[in-house]
C-alpha cells in the first residue's frame, strides 16, 4: 500500500498487522503509541507517592489499584505500538530512561502535596479520556482496540480524582484553600494539555489524513473546557482570570495563547524542564537498579535453562 | 470440630479475658497485612518489569485488602479507622520489625525473599486459624486463604529462577542472612496473653509450633535450591510485637499519616458507599 492508498481508505480501525503498510504510516503510529504508553507509565510514576501518602486507608488501595491500571496501560500500548514493526518495547523502555522517550506535559511536574492529586486524577485524566474516546476510532485496529479497556478504567479513575476534589472542596477552610491554590498552579499545565493550537501542529496534519488520530488539539480543548470549567465551578474553584479564555457563545472558546508560557511548554516536551530531568532521571536510576534481574530473566529465556519460564513474572 | 463448636459468640458477648485474646491476635494480623501491603508498594512503577510491576501492585492490594478486613473486625470493639492507623503512634502498632524495613533500591532479592518468609508464616499462621472459636476470624481466614496460596507459589517461582543465577543466588543469600532473625520476629509473643489465645481456641497452634512448621518448610525448600538457611539465629530486637520498633518504623509511620495530618483531618475516607 502507498501512502495515497492509506490515505483514501484510512477509517477507524481499518489497518491492522496483516495490512501491508507504509513506513511513513507506521512511525507516525508508533511515535503515537510510544508517546501514549510513555505517558502512561511517567503518569503512573509522578502518583506513587501518593500510594503512601493517602490519607486513609480506602483511598491508598485506590491510589495502587490506578497506579497499576496505568502500568497495565502501557503494557498494552507498547505491544500495539510493537506489532508496527519499528522499535521494540525495550527500546522504547530505555529511550524513556535515557530522556529520548516523549510524553505529557502534565507529567513533568512533580507533586509535593495531597490537594495537587486531583489536578492530575481529575483534570488530566479528564482531558485525556476526551483525547482517548476519539482513538477508539483511530485506524490502526490495535491502538483503537487497546483504547476499549483503557478507557473504561480511565472513567474510574477519573470518578477517583473527583471525588478526591469532592471532598477536598466541601473539607475545611484550610483545605479548600490549599487546593484552590493548587488548582491555579496547575490550571494552565492543564489548558496547553492539548498543545499549541492548530496550526502550530506539527504533526497533526498527516495523522489525522491517515486517520490514527480523528479530532483536532482545538477541537478536543473546546469539548473539555464545556464539560470541566462548569465541573471546576461546580466543586467551587475559582478559574483564575488569567490565561484569558474567551468564550465565543457557540460552546467553544478560545484561549489567549500569548497568556500560556509556551517557551516552558516546548521546554517540557524536549525533556529539558527540570521537573523532566528529576522525573526521568529518578525512575531511571530506579530503572538501573533492578537491570541485574532483567539480563537474568532475558539470560534464561535465551538459553532456555529457566527452570520455570513461563510462571515467573 | 470442637473448636467450632465451642463458639466464642458475637464481639459483645465476649468476656474481658476472650475479648483481651482476640483483639491480641487481631491486632497483629491486621498491622503485619498493613505494612507488609505498604513495603510493596515501594515496588510500584519501580518493578524490574512491567509484568512483575502489575504482580507486586496485587500483592499489595490483597494484603491491604486483608488488612482492611483484619482492621474491620477490630472496630467491632469500638475503635475507629482514624483512631487505629492515622491519629496512632507508631508504637500503638504489633506488626514484626520483619515487615517494617526499608528495601535498598534494586534489592529485588529481598522483596522476593521477604515475601517467600512472611507469605509462608502467614499461610501456617492462617490454617491455624481456620476452625478458630471466634467467628469474626474463622470467616475472614477462609475469604484470604486462597491468595495467600498464590503468593506462596509466585515467590517460590522466584526463587527457583534466581537460585539458577549467579549474581542473584548471592543477592538473594545476602538477604536471608540479614532478614531471618527479623523473619524469626513473627513467631515472637505480645506478653502474657499469648496461652490465653491457644486455650480460648482462638488460634490451635502455639507460636512454637508455628515457628517449628515455618523452619522446617522453608529450610527444605531453600537448601534444596542451595541456599544456606541459618540454624542457630536468635529473632531480631526490638520485635515489633511489643510495640517496640526500629526507626525504620516511626519514619515510615510519619510519611504515612504526613496528608492526614497537613490536611487537618479528623475523618478517614471509606469509600465503599461512595455514589
Amino acid at each position: 500500500m502507498n501512502i495515497e492508498e492509506v490515505k483514501q481508505q484510512a477509517g477507524p480501525r481499518e489497518f491492522s498487522p496483516r495490512d501491508d503498510l507504509p513506513r511513513e504510516y507506521r512511525e507516525a503510529a508508533t511515535r503515537m503509541l510510544e508517546f501514549h504508553a510513555n505517558s502512561e507509565i511517567m503518569g503512573a510514576y509522578l502518583e506513587r507517592p501518593f500510594i503512601r501518602k493517602a490519607p486513609s486507608l480506602e483511598r491508598k488501595m485506590a491510589f495502587s489499584a490506578k497506579t497499576q491500571d496505568e502500568i497495565g496501560h502501557g503494557q498494552m500500548l507498547y505491544r500495539a505500538a510493537e506489532s508496527l514493526g519499528i522499535k521494540t518495547r525495550d527500546e522504547m523502555l530505555a529511550d524513556l530512561a535515557n530522556g529520548d522517550g516523549k510524553f505529557l506535559n502534565c507529567f513533568h511536574y512533580p507533586m509535593e502535596r495531597y490537594v495537587e492529586t486531583p489536578m492530575i486524577a481529575f483534570f488530566v485524566d479528564g482531558a485525556a479520556m476526551r483525547r482517548q474516546a476519539t482513538l477508539k476510532s483511530s485506524s490502526w485496529e490495535p491502538y483503537a482496540h487497546a483504547m476499549d479497556k483503557i478507557c473504561f478504567e480511565e472513567g474510574m479513575h477519573v470518578k477517583h480524582g473527583e471525588s478526591i476534589l469532592r471532598e477536598l472542596m466541601s473539607g475545611s477552610k484550610k483545605e479548600q484553600e490549599m487546593t484552590q491554590e493548587a488548582f491555579e498552579e496547575w490550571w494552565p499545565r492543564i489548558l496547553q494539555f492539548f498543545g499549541p493550537t492548530d496550526d502550530q501542529s506539527t504533526h497533526h496534519d498527516f495523522a489525522e489524513q491517515v486517520g490514527l488520530k480523528t479530532k483536532s488539539n482545538d477541537e478536543l480543548r473546546n469539548a473539555f473546557l464545556n464539560t470541566y470549567m462548569p465541573k471546576a465551578e461546580k466543586y467551587g474553584l475559582e478559574i483564575p482570570d488569567e490565561p484569558r479564555i474567551r468564550d465565543n457563545g457557540d460552546g467553544t472558546y478560545e484561549v489567549v495563547e500569548d497568556d500560556l508560557d509556551w517557551e516552558e511548554f516546548f521546554t517540557v516536551s524536549k525533556n529539558e524542564y527540570e521537573g523532566s530531568k528529576q522525573q526521568i532521571d529518578s525512575r531511571a536510576r530506579a530503572q538501573e537498579a533492578v537491570q541485574w534481574v532483567r539480563d537474568m530473566l532475558d539470560g534464561q529465556a535465551t538459553t532456555g535453562d529457566g527452570p520455570t519460564p513461563q510462571a515467573a513474572d | 470440630m470442637a473448636a467450632t463448636d465451642a463458639d466464642l459468640g458475637a464481639p459483645d458477648e465476649l468476656t474481658e479475658r476472650e475479648r483481651d485474646a482476640v483483639e491480641a491476635q487481631l491486632f497483629r494480623l491486621a498491622d503485619d497485612e498493613y505494612i507488609q501491603a505498604e513495603r510493596y508498594t515501594f515496588w510500584q512503577v519501580r518493578a524490574p518489569t512491567l509484568e512483575s510491576d502489575l504482580a507486586v501492585a496485587n500483592n499489595a492490594q490483597d494484603e491491604l485488602g486483608h488488612a482492611r478486613l483484619w482492621y474491620d473486625a477490630i472496630q467491632q470493639f469500638g475503635y475507629s479507622e482514624e483512631s487505629l492507623l492515622w491519629e496512632s503512634e507508631p508504637d500503638d502498632f504489633q506488626h514484626s520489625t520483619l515487615v517494617e524495613l526499608p528495601f535498598s533500591e534494586g534489592d529485588w532479592g529481598d522483596a522476593i525473599l521477604r515475601g517467600y518468609l512472611y507469605d509462608v508464616a502467614e499461610e501456617i499462621r492462617l490454617a491455624a486459624l481456620e476452625e478458630s472459636t471466634y467467628r469474626e476470624i474463622r470467616e475472614r481466614t477462609s475469604r484470604i486463604q486462597g491468595e495467600e496460596d498464590y503468593h506462596v507459589e509466585h515467590a517460590e517461582n522466584w526463587l527457583r529462577r534466581m537460585a539458577d543465577d549467579e549474581e542473584a543466588s548471592r543477592r538473594v543469600q545476602a538477604a536471608l542472612d540479614r532478614l531471618y532473625p527479623y523473619a524469626l520476629t513473627l513467631f515472637e509473643p505480645v506478653g502474657d496473653i499469648e496461652e490465653d489465645i491457644v486455650d480460648l481456641g482462638i488460634r490451635d497452634a502455639t507460636l512454637e509450633e508455628m515457628r517449628e512448621e515455618w523452619e522446617e518448610r522453608i529450610t527444605a525448600f531453600l537448601m534444596d535450591l542451595g541456599f544456606e538457611v541459618p540454624d542457630d539465629a536468635e529473632p531480631a530486637t526490638p520485635t515489633g510485637r511489643d510495640n517496640e520498633h526500629t526507626q525504620h518504623w516511626h519514619d515510615l509511620h510519619e510519611e504515612m499519616v504526613s496528608s492526614y495530618r497537613n490536611l487537618g483531618r479528623h475523618e478517614a475516607t471509606k469509600l465503599m458507599d461512595d455514589e
